[in-house]
């Protein structure tokens, strides 16, 4: 029930805040309004980043607490996780197009760790379909998403160090919008965009967790199951 | 410190077994070399015969050359395991998890090592770069690829080794972890044969000095997992 | 008949009874794929003696001792070492366990000498070069010692991972089919082992087909089917009925 009344404020936040994005708000001075895919755009990318860290975090707990919760969660994290990322990519070329001339920048840090980030993702959801026992995917993609997750700032850092020490021209950079002269439209529109896909975050990664539990607790019950019978027909001999 | 000196004992004996059996090994040393050089044949037949083209692009030749037979390079000695489940065996000893990485490690260190040289040389062959006017700097470079592949590439095949699609998986996995890798060796390796005009040489060679550090105690840490069952 | 060398750790020694039991396992179960292969395992084995696993293919005999060695982990229930758990202490269980699987875990390119070597590095076995000789020499295979084991026969293998235990200075000794792909001279090698073992103290578990030869060496035996003991028979092991679970445990797994 409750996960209900969050999954409809979070729908309700998405529209108001799109009708907002969308007309409300006024289009940045330079870039006109092309500039509004940013406020989506931005938003997805951070919870991208968010989505990861959660699968990372929870890895490191099933490490620690063996509990299988924890793994459901990191799954949970990982497929939100894609959904943003892929989201925040589109965004990013959207608003790439008009501004830039061209879909992609090598030397926008958030894009190309974006692109990576999607890459670590899917390679973690592919290589977790190859195990079938439940502690040993559990175990082993633990363990490769806190890697993938450190490597994440590095690359974050690196292609920033890229462009930096390019010396080019100002790319105009999405963010851009964050620097203490913009104004508050801008970035009151763009937290409440946060806010929005936070919300819509938490309702999915809740029901996403919800089936990965109960498909969880269907298997354990399934292999007690066969212990208990397994266990009475001996015990009947 | 008696217990690090143990550990690196053990380290050691595994690196020195594994050199052991990759020199009796069907050549495939060898054969990880030749791939590197036909590799770096096809990019000469794909971007060439420009040589002025060549020579620009020969840094980030030379290390996706590097990268590419990288992959083969630590899938072989991980490979080398397979033997009558040796693996097994291997996780079953009382030794510490991170000195078996350790010793996995230094083989597939020595391994890169030896591959960076041969393809430095290589592309200062195929592409007309002179690498002579730079060889400290770029030495520092392969040195430092190399530690970082063999750290990423060991902890990568330990993952694999015992999973289905593994040929595919290894690759897929361990490329985009190497990214920052591969950008701090390329632009070290230009900057340090156009002689550093921007002083960023140093920049990315402590890229590459932070990026081994922490990769290579994030596969000790968790190596140890990789041999559970 | 040559004597063979057992190195005993000092926890192998002293009388059966003053030593906790080498193996104790609680409802033990471990499932592959959501099958049970051991499904309720409660088991206990005295120090020192030596225990036959029986049973048909598939009764779980293997997986019982992989979780002895620590090289599967528990899915219910607990199994200890010495009183080790083995999913607490592994490191210390490793330390005291040796096992023979199917496979030998033998390098191919390496030599015979080169495997022991090997192994004695990661046994940290004292005064190695000398031990290896001995180890050799007991195992019957020094005249082969400098070949590649890639040329040897399945029973060379056997004898070469025979040899590899003898290194260490285990406790607790699990073999899985030693008698399998001998010939007659392996096989006496193998009881003259465990005549040794069982002299020096060390707890042997062995999961066999070949049960007559057995007769005499043997202190207890233990029959499995479908993951359970049907029948314990002997001095020095014991085991119980398991527990029914009553109702589907939390989505948590043992360590």
């Amino acid at each position: 029930m409750k996960t209900r009344i969050l999954g409809f404020v979070a729908l309700v936040t998405v529209v108001v805040v799109t009708v907002i994005g969308l007309f409300v708000v006024p289009p940045d001075a330079n870039q006109g309004d092309a500039q509004r895919v940013m406020y989506p755009h931005v938003a997805s990318a951070w919870l991208a980043y968010l989505s990861f860290g959660v699968t990372a975090l929870c890895g490191i707990a099933w490490l620690w607490k063996r509990d299988l919760r924890f793994d459901a969660v990191a799954l949970a994290g990982a497929e939100i996780g894609v959904i943003f990322t892929a989201f925040a990519i589109w965004g990013g070329m959207m608003w790439g197009r008009p501004i830039w001339g061209v879909f992609w920048q090598w030397e926008d840090p958030r894009l190309t760790t974006t692109a990576l980030l999607l890459a670590l993702y899917v390679g973690y959801l592919l290589f977790r379909r190859l195990t079938d026992d439940p502690e040993r995917r559990a175990t082993r993609a633990a363990v490769l998403g806190i890697v993938a997750a450190i490597d994440i700032p590095i690359v974050h850092f690196s292609v920033e160090w890229w462009r930096g020490l390019h010396q080019t021209a100002t790319i105009a950079a999405p963010d851009r919008v964050l620097d203490p002269a913009a104004p508050m439209a801008f970035v009151g529109t763009l937290l409440g965009f946060v806010g929005a896909f936070t919300l819509t975050w938490l309702y999915l990664m809740i029901r996403r967790y919800q089936l990965a539990r109960a498909e969880a607790d269907r298997e354990e019950a399934a292999r007690v199951e066969r212990i208990v019978s397994a266990r009475t027909v001996e015990a009947a001999r | 410190m008696t217990e690090l000196r143990a550990e690196a004992r053990i380290a050691l004996a595994i690196a020195h077994k594994d050199a052991i059996a990759e020199l009796r090994g069907r050549h495939a040393m060898v054969s990880t070399l030749f791939f590197a050089a036909v590799v770096l044949l096809l990019f000469g037949f794909a971007l060439g015969p420009d040589a002025a083209r060549l020579a620009a692009a020969a840094p980030g030749l030379l290390w996706l050359a590097i990268v590419f037979a990288g992959i083969l390079a630590v899938n072989r000695l991980h490979l080398l395991e397979t033997d009558d489940d040796a693996f097994e065996q291997l996780a079953l000893y009382p030794v510490a998890r991170r000195a078996i990485y350790a010793g996995k490690a230094l083989g597939g260190f020595a391994v890169m090592l030896l591959l960076g040289a041969v393809v430095l040389g290589a592309v200062g062959i195929l592409f007309a770069v002179d690498i002579g006017s730079a060889w400290g700097p770029l030495l520092a470079t392969v040195v430092l690829g190399a530690i970082g592949i063999a750290a990423v590439g060991t902890f990568y095949a330990g993952l694999t080794v015992r999973l289905r699609a593994r040929e595919v998986m290894l690759p897929l996995l361990m490329l985009p972890v190497l990214a920052p890798l591969l950008l701090g060796a390329v632009k070290a390796t230009a900057a340090a044969l156009a002689g550093d005009p921007f002083g960023e040489l140093g920049a990315w060679l402590q890229l590459l000095v932070a990026f081994d550090v922490i990769m290579v105690v994030a596969g000790a840490a968790t190596y140890g997992y990789l041999l559970e069952d | 008949m040559p004597q063979i060398t057992i190195y005993v750790s000092p926890r192998s020694v002293g009388a059966p009874d003053t030593r906790p039991p080498a193996v104790a396992t609680t409802d033990l179960a471990r499932l592959f794929a959501g099958s049970p292969a051991v499904a309720g395992v409660s088991l206990r084995v005295e120090a020192g003696r030596t225990v036959a696993l029986l049973g048909p293919n598939g009764a779980g005999k293997t997986t019982l001792l992989r979780v002895l060695a620590t090289a599967l982990r528990p899915s219910y229930g607990s199994a200890s070492v010495d009183g080790l758990d083995v999913g607490r202490d592994t490191h210390l269980v490793r330390e005291r366990v040796a096992y023979l699987s199917h496979a030998t875990g033998l390098y191919d390119d390496l030599t015979a000498r080169e495997n022991l070597a090997f192994a004695a590095a990661m046994l940290s076995t004292p005064d190695p070069s000398a031990r290896i000789d001995r180890a050799l020499g007991d195992v019957e295979l020094e005249a082969r010692a400098d070949d590649r084991v890639r040329d040897f026969s399945a029973g060379m293998r056997k004898r070469l991972a025979l040899g590899r235990i003898l290194l260490g200075r285990a406790s607790l000794v699990l073999l899985d089919e030693p008698y399998a792909a001998l010939d007659a001279e392996g096989m006496v090698l193998v009881d003259q082992l465990l005549a040794a073992w069982h002299a020096a103290g060390v707890t042997v578990m062995l999961a066999s087909h070949t049960t007559d030869r057995l007769d005499a060496l043997l202190d207890g035996r233990v029959t499995l089917a479908r993951g359970l003991v049907a029948e314990v028979s002997g001095a020095g092991v014991t085991s119980m009925p398991p527990a029914l679970p009553q109702r589907p445990r939390p989505v948590v797994a043992t360590r």
